[in-house]
């Protein structure tokens, strides 16, 4: 390959003094780190905001249910729409920022494999339990154990600490639901998860030295 | 602007576009390497221009590139090595040092 020398064009090369520099390195690693992360801030706290807002309306509407009947046929919607909306946003913003990127920040197909069929044993479990008549199939949350848990090994096999972290505040609020009561465990999901969120959107806005 | 004496900074870090290189490259989780082309799209060099500063900069041992096979096409994959991370670590403690003294 042929030699060339640093060109003096800013931006592409030359020397330049301490000033400058941190300028540049600040701006870098700021662009960077934003461009390259997968769950961004933002993607993080609209999350928030969206599981608030769609399960709080569904505690709002099933509070007063007396027996608990489960969400009514308008709060289907509201729950379809963030589900389908939180998935194209994470999946869109994830293939974004993982293009080029190759190595251990992506998922193995086992990985995968085992967060597939945790949500499996989940969904299948749940209507186990329904069919059985066990109350704790209704309610909301118990939904979130299984995959909170194969989301704290997953990121606990390969030293993701606040990964696996985050997947056992999921399964935590999965069985502090359980405590709830039906109605009260939309509430405890909605707030539980929420509050998740923006956890984990405070310490990945944290500011980094370089 | 105020002169400074610069020498503490390492030579080959301390150049505008091979700093945009390492500043990028040690954003990467610790074993993700980049391809060239989202490299290059991130730091808006020309391909010929980021080809010479990596090649500086793998001489130094400061990264590692490797090329692949996908179907028909070669992509080429660059990563900042523990040495260039070393060095990186030590370059901002420099400009930390130097910009303190002000």
């Amino acid at each position: 390959m042929n030699q060339a020398p640093d060109s003096t064009a800013p931006g592409n090369g030359g020397t330049f003094d301490a000033q400058e520099a941190a300028a540049l390195l600040d701006q870098t690693a700021r662009q960077a780190r934003r461009q390259l992360q997968p769950s961004p801030p933002w993607l993080l706290v609209t999350r928030a905001v969206m599981v608030l807002a769609a399960l709080g309306a569904i505690w709002l509407s099933v509070r007063g249910q007396h027996p608990y009947r489960g969400p009514t046929a308008a709060d289907i919607p509201v729950l379809v729409v963030f589900i389908v909306v939180n998935f194209a946003a994470t999946v869109g913003v994830r293939h974004r920022a993982m293009a080029g990127v190759q190595g251990r920040s992506r998922f193995t197909q086992s990985e995968i494999a085992v967060m597939v069929v945790a949500w499996i044993v989940a969904i299948v479990a749940i209507l186990v339990l329904a069919a059985a008549g066990v109350s704790y199939s209704h309610y909301p949350t118990t939904l979130l154990i299984m995959p909170g848990l194969a989301w704290a090994a997953v990121s606990g096999a390969r030293a993701g600490w606040r990964k696996s972290a985050t997947g056992l505040a999921v399964a935590v609020t999965g069985v502090a639901g359980l405590f709830a009561g039906s109605a009260g465990a939309w509430l405890v999901a909605a707030v539980g998860l929420c509050a998740i969120f923006l956890v984990r959107a405070a310490i990945t806005a944290r500011p980094q030295r370089a | 602007m105020m002169a400074m004496n610069d020498d503490p900074l390492d030579p080959l870090i301390h150049v505008p576009a091979r700093l945009k290189i390492v500043a990028t490259l040690v954003a990467l989780p610790d074993g993700d390497t980049l391809s060239f082309t989202r490299l290059q799209d991130m730091i808006g060099l020309t391909p010929g221009n980021l080809i010479v500063h990596l090649r500086k900069l793998e001489e130094a041992d400061y990264i590692s590139s490797e090329k692949t096979r996908n179907g028909t096409a070669s992509v080429t994959t660059v990563a900042l090595t523990a040495h260039g991370r070393k060095a990186f670590g030590a370059y901002t403690q420099a400009l930390r040092d130097l910009l303190g003294g002000l």
